[in-house]
């Protein structure tokens, strides 16, 4: 059963899917283009501050694409199905949680590609880069990495996009609503109760959820390819 | 007699629009059952009900004598289903298409398959989203046969179909019926078209089930009496009255419409001091009309 869903997935995505692998082989050599041994220097008197400078400005773009590709990946895993009311699906002789998880493994399977491409872009960006004294290349932790923000956010849309659209909505509105509500009602009660007016509710379990141990840690958490 | 469909009391509601009320239908072991009724009066949502794709608000549903949605795999695993809209992935070929839903079934007969392929005059490596409406409502049968199912439900399977290609999905359910012992259920609006094959037939209208009897008597049953002298009242006849209404300027002429109507009922008449001048049949979809008109509050009769 998995292998069925593995090709309907597959026969949908290909084409993006080629795309994200590109994207994701290519990123860590463009991050490392230009980290070379500028003309009359050598490696050794390369600063390394200003290797780890410019390689930063491309930090954001790693958990952007690896975000993008969890997301088509979850919306394109629902897409048939809910244009055809979930018909198909439920005709067949599976239960709804079989059914589910095949579709999760499939995708999770796809996902493999462009974390694999990425793995090897990482090595080759690293070994093609001399570095400073000081700072070592981290290819296996990053593409691990990039491979768990995929599944982060792909489990996370794929969950959303498995409900209808009154669910995707309930969801995103509660969401909404306990930052919007939450932030008012950490005001008001801030003239009340003292608590309120040393701790801001709604920001601590923000920062909970992106910064460790939460959640989303593996967004926010340190994409360096060349580090100390 | 065993069921292959069993409902019983069955009610569902969708918001104000919509209900099922209180459906109880059996579907007979073996037969070929037309499951008629006009557009929006329920069918598909009976035949969703029993798939096991809605929820009942209340009552009690068997297939193969098994209980929905409890057995519902193993149930599911025995049906070869022809949804009223195509639910084919459209980016697939024939062959990928069938290699897919071949995989989900144990029972998958895959030299019935071939055969029914050339039978069908379909084409393994044409894609499905440039196929023609008949050539997708072909495939659609093609996946639901080759599961070798015990019960078929197809759902206007032949809706928007020219006649050739009618002809064809008929007549491949028609040599698999006489080949096994499966039960067809076959919803259709198309009252003719259920007349040459069906055995039993049972009545949709305003999600209601408004008849429910074997073709035959469908068939023959439904007559359209002409009375002189007809009684006010009709106590304790053998049939049952459709309607009636009185014939312009023809006296104490009256027209009715009856169910269950054999001939020795004509004694009735002179029990109640009326006469019958003529016994009209009626053709199958006349005898529809009337069983709808009939089984429709007043309100809406005059509408």
């Amino acid at each position: 059963m998995y292998q069925p869903m593995l090709f309907l997935h597959w026969k949908q995505i290909r084409m993006v899917l080629g795309l994200f692998v590109v994207a994701a082989f290519a990123l860590p050599l463009i991050a490392v283009e230009g980290l070379g041994t500028p003309p009359g220097m050598d490696a050794v008197s390369l600063n390394a501050y200003r290797t780890l400078s410019a390689f930063q400005l491309w930090l954001p773009f790693f958990p952007a694409l690896a975000a993008a590709i969890g997301l088509t990946l979850a919306l394109s895993s629902w897409n048939w199905d809910h244009q055809q009311n979930h018909v198909y699906a439920l005709s067949l002789p599976l239960t709804r949680w079989e059914y589910t998880i095949q579709k999760m493994l499939a995708g999770v399977s796809l996902a493999l590609l462009p974390a694999i491409a990425f793995w090897l872009g990482a090595h080759v960006a690293a070994a093609s880069v001399s570095l400073p004294a000081g700072l070592h290349a981290y290819p296996n932790e990053l593409a691990a990495r990039f491979f768990f923000a995929t599944l982060l956010s792909y489990a996370m849309l794929f969950a959303m996009a498995a409900g209808t659209v009154r669910t995707t909505l309930w969801v995103s509105g509660v969401t909404f609503g306990f930052i919007f509500f939450g932030i008012i009602a950490n005001d008001v009660l801030a003239n009340y109760v003292d608590f309120f007016s040393r701790v801001n509710v709604v920001e601590e379990v923000y920062e909970w959820i992106i910064h460790a141990p939460g959640p989303f840690e593996v967004f926010t958490g340190n994409w360096s390819l060349i580090d100390v | 007699m065993n069921s292959a469909i069993e409902l019983t009391n069955v009610g569902w509601r969708a918001g104000k629009s919509f209900e099922l009320k209180d459906v109880s239908l059996k579907v007979p072991m073996g037969s070929i059952y037309g499951f008629l009724g006009p557009n929006g009066s329920g069918k598909t949502t009976t035949i969703r009900m029993f798939m096991g794709m809605l929820k009942p608000d209340c009552g009690h549903i068997s297939i193969l004598g098994a209980s929905v949605p409890k057995d519902m795999k193993s149930i599911l695993a025995r049906i070869g289903y022809v949804p009223e809209r195509p639910h084919v992935y459209p980016a697939l070929s024939v062959g990928e298409q069938v290699k897919v839903h071949a995989s989900f079934y144990r029972l998958w007969d895959q030299g019935w398959c071939n055969e029914l392929m050339d039978r069908l005059n379909l084409d393994a490596t044409q894609r499905i989203s440039r196929m023609s409406k008949g050539e997708t409502g072909k495939l659609l049968l093609l996946l639901a046969l080759s599961q070798r199912p015990d019960l078929l439900v197809l759902d206007e399977p032949t809706d928007g179909l020219d006649p050739v290609v009618r002809r064809d999905v008929l007549s491949a359910v028609l040599d698999y019926v006489s080949e096994t012992s499966a039960t067809v259920f076959i919803s259709s609006h198309l009252v003719h078209e259920l007349e040459r094959i069906c055995d039993w037939v049972g009545v949709m209208d305003d999600g209601r089930l408004v008849a429910e009897m074997p073709m035959q008597h469908f068939k023959n049953g439904i007559k359209r009496l002409r009375v002189a002298n007809a009684p006010d009242t009709v106590d304790q006849a053998p049939f049952t009255l459709l309607g009636r209404h009185r014939d312009n300027g023809v006296g104490s002429l009256e027209t009715w419409v009856v169910r269950d109507w054999e001939a020795p009922m004509r004694h009735y008449f002179d029990h109640v001091g009326a006469t019958v001048r003529d016994v009209i049949d009626l053709d199958l979809e006349e005898g529809f009309v009337e069983l709808l008109r009939s089984s429709r509050p007043q309100h809406k009769k005059g509408s």
